[in-house]
């Protein structure tokens, strides 16, 4: 009886078939469609022709599509370990530091969530600028005797610019939903391992991550995913520039689609970066599989 | 655990999904024509929020000139960001569903594509037929033809913009220097500012920094004359070609001498004019739109009277002239074939013949539209337009008859060029790359 | 786990002991001090732009260039925000926001509940494939859909109207909001649902008394992520909408810029401010459900 609840078929498609619809003709059939333009040359002006892998080939020999592959690799990796790390550190901070008295703190370090793309990169070139007027940062490098640096002129430094700005937007975001999981710990586990002589940094490691390890998935998969599809907040800070420094696949794709008018070509740069995506996701999720079952 | 849905069978799942898709979606993509139609009954028309000169102009027009047009055909004009405009173009096209008339895209190279592809009407045709060649000012006449290299005519030429230096008259009369009238001249007076501290130049180095690459383009008219990017466009020079390289490391050189001010590679559009309008620097390459910011005391700290406009120096020895001037027709008017009618005609040869006068009685600004009737200008109007009678002939930019490719490369590199950590030659390879392809 | 019946709850411990001797205080106080100083550190940073924005607001374009990044307004007016809202039609905008983000929130958020109920919970032949065909949508970038989706929508004359944006953004939440709340289903005790199909409730029933409840915390977290993804959202909207009259906020705030790069910052910002002030009410009601739902959630442990 009990069984024949959990496999109810007229209920499963009630609940599922809804979702599924509309995510198949929003989602599923463009995505299906620019696949096939993926293996075309051709753009929305004068129209497309079969050419099969040619698209796929010229993605590996050029190298404005193998530099923003680098970027794109480079930021997703930097972000994602930077983001959960960090929004990891805050939830703690907020569990185990600020406990009942947290909820305002929570709250304001989530708040530039809320901001626009377009106010974030205002503020940020001005903290990092240097002419005609000095931001707080060459403010102080100039106070500690060093000299003031073009931070947003510099093809390095631009990318440092954004990861600042990147995590400083996204780190209490990461704090609320690793505090969700948190807070979903069965108080007594943890009382039960203080007892036991557990404390601190082995408290966290033997008890904390463990029981926090579907949340943390989530987290991962969620930016890992996001950091690798980054396109607004590049467009506000520094378009890709200085000199392609932070230009990524989802830019360089939306260039070569709708700017240089080589669709074809574009959606290919988009198979790419979704294979990578599920490529990576499946790893995350294959891997932390196993530690679970072997915990 | 999540993962547990990724099996083969998933695999094979997905993979009959998506053949139902296939399927679905190619139902979908044989549907109607589109929403354009052939344009009788109503006049559509997409402009850029930013260009309210156009907006304020075309329903001026359609309550004024025009009304006669309006009554059969109403105007009804959209208005799109710049962001994303030539991709909301590109996509209207793809639909058969342009409007009426628009804003031609952002780069000439697009434009180009356009024409290509059949989409545009042929307004010279059009103005032919009805005995308005006279319509559209020659020089600007010259400069659509040049964008879209093309006799005739695909766009009207509704905005006119022309480019030099302008220079602040007080720190040019403080450290005793004239206006140079050749490169050497100016690379003293460059050199006389430097020494004074004062920062010579102020220019948006950042991405898209034109502004820098509008000094390489000016400085390559110059020495290798008017035709030099045509053939460049054409195949028939390459800006790896030792004299191209000349050119950049020319504007190179400048960079590393820091005439550009500390931070040129961040400095965007807004700092720079901020920066040049508050008397902190001698000099900025701009176009004539810039006489709105210079007569608007909030923007000008310095006075407008204080502003003066040169004309872009010779090259001792170089095969172009003082006289031939850098200008644009910033983005021209366009009209769809695929709406195209006898109202629209209608609409076209009435925008042709009122545009100029309407334009400069609401916007007070001058178009590269004839006008019929006599306007007082303003001296800073006046000055732009005995630069436009006493120039012979026009040159383009940089980028002008660039791929977008090309264009955004060389927009995204100009900012190292002017800050001294890109050489000549780097940049022109950069470049001459993306055109290659 | 026996052993925790009789221990009193940790909180309960500490303030305990601090009443009992005042010399604890104090070394309490020193111990907590470096990690209030980070504290104090996080809110400065997180705090001061939002200032920051609030004063840029009242600046006029050259005071914002050329004076420095600490300076207050000269002489503040609201001179920028009837500009703003002269240049710009804000209170349009943002009814427009509303009226897309909102309703694909709440579709996305039931759609998403309900699919990973069954994803997760129910026991059915091809729930795996089910959930990998989900899974490729938070994999994909949004950019590749454009095309597809404008054919469509101006094939079927949606353009003109706000529902290519209410579907665009119902569907581009799904994935997540499936994906999520399974993860969320998956961290419920299991035990609940056989005991509630032991009293004999429908599939449905459970789903809506059981295992919405359950996950109740978790829905408003993703919806609360969701919200401001949409809310932020400039491609979409840029690409769907042509008539000023139905432009969002995040669009409208684009009116500022010129045609070769100038922006009007006072104005600008003058609308962000009033743009945030509406979703600063909406994320503190939302952020009050999350969090009382979070408070729920750890009761319930």
């Amino acid at each position: 009886m009990a069984i024949s609840v959990f496999s109810n078929r007229r209920a499963t498609a009630l609940l599922v078939m809804p979702a599924l619809a509309i995510y198949t003709a929003v989602m599923l059939v463009p995505i299906v469609w620019s696949a096939i333009y993926s293996f075309m040359d051709g753009g929305l002006i004068g129209g497309f022709t079969f050419t099969g892998f040619d698209n796929y080939t010229q993605f590996f020999t050029d190298p404005q599509a193998r530099s923003a592959l680098r970027f794109t690799a480079i930021y997703a990796v930097a972000m994602t370990i930077g983001q959960v790390a960090l929004g990891y550190l805050l939830s703690l901070l907020y569990l185990f530091h600020l406990r009942r008295s947290s909820t305002i703190v929570r709250t304001l370090v989530f708040f530039p969530v809320v901001l626009p793309t377009v106010a974030v990169a205002l503020l940020f070139q001005r903290v990092f600028g240097l002419a005609p007027v000095e931001g707080p940062v060459n403010a102080l490098i100039q106070t500690l005797g060093g000299t003031g640096i073009d931070w947003l002129g510099g093809t390095a430094s631009a990318v440092g610019v954004l990861f600042v700005m990147d995590l400083w937007r996204s780190m209490g975001f990461y704090a609320v939903l690793l505090y969700a999981g948190l807070m979903d710990i069965p108080e007594e586990m943890i009382e039960a391992a203080r007892l036991d002589g557990a404390t601190g940094s082995k408290l966290v490691r033997h008890v904390v991550l463990p029981m926090l390890l579907p949340v943390l998935v989530s987290a991962l998969v969620f930016s890992i995913n996001g950091t690798m599809k980054v396109f607004d907040s590049i467009i506000a800070l520094t378009g890709g520039g200085p000199a392609g420094s932070t230009t990524p696949l989802t830019l360089y794709m939306f260039q070569t689609a709708f700017g240089f008018g080589e669709y074809g070509y574009g959606s290919t740069i988009a198979m790419v970066l979704t294979l990578l995506s599920l490529i990576v996701t499946w790893f995350i999720l294959r891997s932390t599989r196993r530690h679970l079952t072997a915990s | 655990m999540v993962s547990r849905f990724i099996t083969r069978k998933g695999i094979a799942g997905l993979s009959l999904v998506i053949s139902g898709l296939l399927a679905i979606s190619a139902c979908a993509g044989g549907g109607s024509q589109g929403a354009g139609g052939n344009g009788d009954g109503k006049f559509s028309g997409l402009t850029l929020t930013a260009t309210t000169d156009v907006i304020n102009t075309l329903n001026s027009l359609s309550t004024g000139d025009c009304q006669a047009q309006n009554t059969s055909a109403p105007l009804t004009l959209d208005a799109a960001p710049q962001d994303q405009y030539d991709q909301r173009l590109q996509l209207l096209l793809s639909q058969n569903g342009l409007p009426s008339t628009f804003l031609s895209p952002g780069t000439p190279d697009l434009g180009r594509k356009f024409i290509d592809a059949d989409a545009l009407v042929n307004v010279s045709q059009v103005l032919n037929d009805a005995g308005l060649k006279d319509a559209v000012l020659p020089a600007a006449s010259s400069l659509v033809q040049q964008y879209y290299g093309s006799n005739d005519l695909y766009a009207l030429p509704v905005q006119l913009n022309i480019e030099g230096i302008w220079y602040n008259k007080q720190i040019f009369a403080q450290h005793g220097i004239a206006v140079p009238t050749t490169w050497d001249q100016f690379l003293a007076a460059v050199d006389k500012f430097q020494a004074a501290g004062v920062q010579p130049i102020a220019q948006n180095g950042a991405n898209p920094g034109w502004g820098i690459t509008r000094w390489l383009g000016a400085y390559i008219f110059r020495a290798l004359g008017p035709d030099a990017m045509r053939k460049v466009a054409d195949g028939n020079a390459k800006l790896t070609d030792p004299q191209y390289v000349a050119a950049a490391d020319q504007i190179a050189k400048l960079g590393a001498e820091g005439v550009f001010g500390k931070a040129v590679a961040s400095a965007d559009y807004n700092q720079t004019v901020n920066t040049f309008l508050t008397g902190r620097a001698a000099m900025m390459y701009m176009g004539s739109w810039i006489t709105e910011n210079i007569e608007d005391p909030k923007q000008n700290k310095v006075g407008a009277a204080n502003i003066g406009f040169m004309r872009f120096p010779a090259v001792t020895g170089g095969a172009g002239a003082i006289d031939q001037m850098p200008a644009n027709a910033g983005q021209p008017l366009m009209f769809a074939k695929s709406a195209f009618g006898d109202t629209s005609r209608e609409w076209l040869k009435c925008i042709a013949q009122n545009y100029g006068d309407t334009a400069f009685e609401k916007s007070g600004l001058l178009t590269g539209m004839q006008m019929r009737e006599k306007h007082d200008l303003s001296p800073l109007q006046r000055v732009v337009v005995d630069q436009v009678e006493g120039s012979p002939s026009t040159v383009l930019w940089f980028e002008a008859l660039f791929s977008s490719q090309a264009t955004t490369i060389s927009t995204q590199n100009a900012g190292q060029l002017a800050n001294g950590s890109m050489s000549g030659t780097d940049f022109m390879a950069s470049v001459q790359a993306a055109l290659g392809k | 786990m026996t052993s925790t019946i009789q221990a009193p709850a940790p909180r309960q411990l500490a303030t305990n002991r601090a009443t009992r001797r005042p010399k604890n205080r104090r070394s309490r106080f020193l111990r907590r001090l470096p990690l209030n100083i980070v504290v104090a550190l996080l809110l400065v940073i997180v705090c001061y732009p939002l200032v920051w924005l609030v004063l840029g607001s009242f600046k006029t374009q050259d005071e914002f260039l050329s004076s420095p990044f600490w300076a207050l307004p000269s002489t503040p007016d609201l001179s920028n925000y009837t500009e703003a809202f002269a240049k710009a039609n804000l209170g349009t905008y943002l009814i427009n926001s509303v009226l897309t983000v909102i309703p694909a929130l709440i579709i996305g958020l039931a759609l998403g509940t309900a699919a990973a109920f069954a994803l997760e919970v129910l026991v059915w032949k091809g729930r795996g494939p089910t959930l990998g065909i989900f899974l490729v949508g938070i994999t994909v970038p949004a950019q590749i859909i454009l095309l597809p989706l404008f054919t469509m929508y101006f094939q079927l004359h949606l353009l003109g109207t706000l529902w290519p944006l209410i579907i665009t953004y119902t569907a581009v939440t799904l994935p997540l909001n499936v994906f999520m709340i399974a993860t969320f289903f998956k961290a419920a005790p299991r035990g609940m649902f056989e005991a509630a199909a032991i009293d004999g409730a429908s599939t449905l029933r459970m789903f809506w008394s059981v295992g919405v409840p359950m996950v109740r915390n978790g829905i408003f977290t993703v919806g609360l992520v969701q919200f401001f993804f949409l809310w932020n959202d400039l491609l979409f909207a840029l690409t769907f909408t042509n008539n000023p009259r139905l432009r969002t906020v995040q669009v409208g705030l684009l009116s500022f810029n010129g045609q070769y790069g100038s922006i009007d910052y006072g104005p600008l910002f003058a609308a962000i401010v009033v743009s945030i002030s509406a979703t600063l009410l909406l994320y503190l009601f939302m952020n009050q459900r999350v969090m009382r739902g979070l408070a729920a959630g750890s009761m319930k442990g």
